[in-house]
């Protein structure tokens, strides 16, 4: 579904990826893993459009997306979820979840769409004409992961999905991007909690200095030394908790 | 942390509590006041206030979208009530809408002239955005080296338009003869029928602008692209486009404001810049960037400046918008409006 070639990126003049290679298939969940500064999120943003691919190429479903729009990427069905902080705050639930449905062209597929947002995440539903600075952080990732499926997506890129919540907010998030994938859609999903990625995943790599460092089966990666190596320096033991 | 913010806020409150009525009673003491004088100040507050308000919504609209001050606004401004007057004098010359409307053939015309100000400004905008501001933009705005960058463009194209106007319509100033009828009275108050137009376009344009911005899918794209680019880019809105609209928008109302100034003072080149520093000083006021805060602005500072005149001195009246700005800034930093909804940590 996504297949990315010698992907060269970075920010104005500083290049953080030196051609990284990565393949993602059709209704899977892969795991993307990597210290701070490795360049994670840096493919995503490649992806969505967001920095210029330098070199190499970015394909999706049969199509080069690279340096495409934002929007036309968004159109085709690859979205990405920032973390749960990129909400508009001064909005409510239902505006922040309409924005998401923002490329659909009729009204009816966007009610549909958002009572089913509402069915991965009942929440929602009860907190839908509060503003989203009012939410807690559990349900400020669960706005942005319902946001991001409002457009109908094939594939969603997720960012740090687990990033600074409770574990009993991380699994009920994880499970829900389970059954996301069970209802036919890919998954790419960039993180820091590793042991957690991995049981999720269907396959991993792990990227180091703007290469894929290490990839393969998530059950092989779990118990592989050099993950633990190439991530975080000295906190290796958090591959291993 | 959080306890101390609201602390402040309350001080701020009282003090400009505390400056409103000093500056009530100082006026309450002044020998003109009696209640025919203050009905007619309200009114005229209000009307010019209203005017303010619709080019300080541009400002802010403009800000928020990208991230730059435009210093150009009033040209905008001056521009629109050229096109007006221009629209409105063709059609009466003409004598076109004289044979259709015999009876109402002056304010046929001036909605023309005001419909054509503000498309035809609205164009010229979203022209100059595309021209000279879009690949300035790109490189960002804000306080970074390109966002001084626009800032000053923004003064280089003011003098540039300001000088096309100069060429095109010569520096004498031009009456603007629209023939809307005899003045009528309200509450007491003869009211010329310019005025009227003022208050009631005015009132009309801010409640559209206000059922757009948070009833329309593109209002809510506008919204979106004013809070953040990125995500913005991510949910799948065209941002270049959008831009171009927020951009388009705030010219727009510009323009209209002009045409609806022009019948009440005269139509000169020089008119922008006194109206884009005192709409300036109404963003402020009213906290820059929010929009309901730019239009409570001049309310406030249209009453502010006209009361001043009134009661207080006439000769200086264009110097009170920029003491009230002056006030406000020290008191209460934020304006009126400008606190922004916080994230929670």
């Amino acid at each position: 579904m996504l297949k990315i070639k010698n992907l060269i990126s970075g920010y104005g003049s500083v290049q953080i990826l030196n051609g990284a290679n990565m393949k993602v298939d059709n209704q899977s969940i892969v795991a993307l893993l990597g210290g701070n500064g490795t360049g994670k999120s840096t493919i995503l943003k490649a992806c969505s459009g967001i920095i210029r691919t330098w070199k190499g190429s970015i394909n999706f479903n049969g199509e080069d997306i690279q340096n495409l729009p934002p929007h036309n990427i968004v159109e085709k069905g690859l979205v990405q979820v920032t973390q749960g902080k990129d909400v508009f705050p001064a909005m409510t639930v239902l505006e922040n979840l309409r924005l998401g449905g923002f490329t659909l062209k009729s009204k009816q597929t966007l009610n549909d769409n958002i009572e089913k947002v509402f069915n991965y995440f009942p929440r929602l539903n009860e907190r839908k004409s509060q503003l989203a600075a009012t939410l807690s952080g559990g349900e400020l990732q669960m706005l942005c992961i319902g946001r991001g499926l409002m457009s109908n997506p094939k594939m969603i890129m997720l960012d740090e999905p687990s990033a600074a919540l409770a574990p009993q907010i991380v699994l009920d998030i994880f499970k829900n991007i389970n059954k996301i994938r069970k209802d036919g859609l890919t998954v790419l999903v960039v993180e820091q909690n590793v042991r957690m990625a991995l049981l999720l995943a269907d396959y991993g790599y792990v990227i180091k200095d703007g290469v894929i460092n290490v990839e393969g089966e998530s059950k092989k990666l779990m118990y592989d030394e050099s993950v633990k190596d190439s991530y975080l320096g000295g906190g290796g033991t958090t591959a291993n908790v | 942390m959080f306890k101390g913010f609201k602390l402040t806020r309350k001080v701020e409150n009282t003090l400009m509590l505390v400056f409103t009525l000093i500056f009530l009673g100082y006026i309450s003491m002044s020998p003109d006041m009696n209640l025919e004088s203050l009905k007619g100040v309200l009114i005229i507050g209000i009307t010019v206030g209203i005017i303010y308000g619709l080019v300080a919504v541009g400002i802010s609209l403009i800000y928020t979208g990208l991230d730059v001050v435009n210093f150009s606004h009033g040209e905008f401004f001056m521009l629109g009530a050229f096109t007006g007057l221009t629209v409105y004098n063709f059609l009466i010359d003409g004598e076109l809408i004289y044979a259709i409307f015999p009876d109402a053939y002056g304010w046929v015309g001036y909605v023309i002239g005001l419909f054509f100000a503000f498309v035809i400004m609205g164009l010229f905008g979203v022209l100059i955005e595309r021209v000279f501001l879009r690949p300035l933009t790109k490189k960002g705005g804000g306080y970074t080296v390109a966002g001084m960058g626009i800032i000053i463009c923004g003064f280089g194209l003011s003098v540039v338009l300001l000088n096309l106007a100069y060429i095109i319509w010569n520096p004498t100033a031009h009456p603007f003869h629209a023939d809307l009828g005899l003045p009528i009275n309200i509450g007491g108050v003869t009211l010329p029928m310019t005025y009227l137009w003022m208050l009631v376009t005015g009132f009309t344009v801010a409640g559209a602008l206000y059922f757009f911005l948070n009833k329309t899918k593109m209002g809510l794209g506008v919204r979106a692209v004013a809070h953040s680019k990125v995500i913005s880019n991510l949910v799948g809105i065209n941002v270049p486009l959008y831009i171009s609209i927020i951009f388009g928008i705030a010219c727009a109302l510009a323009g209209l404001a002009g045409t609806l100034v022009g019948p009440t003072y005269q139509v000169v080149v020089y008119m922008g810049y006194i109206i884009l520093l005192k709409a300036f000083a109404s963003a402020v006021v009213g906290g820059f960037g929010s929009l309901p805060g730019a239009i409570v602005g001049g309310f406030t500072v249209g009453l502010f400046e006209t009361s001043c005149a009134f009661f207080i001195s006439g000769s200086h009246k264009d110097a009170y918008a920029f003491l009230l700005m002056i006030v406000v800034l020290l008191i209460k930093p934020t304006g009126f409006f400008g606190v922004q909804v916080k994230m929670k940590a």
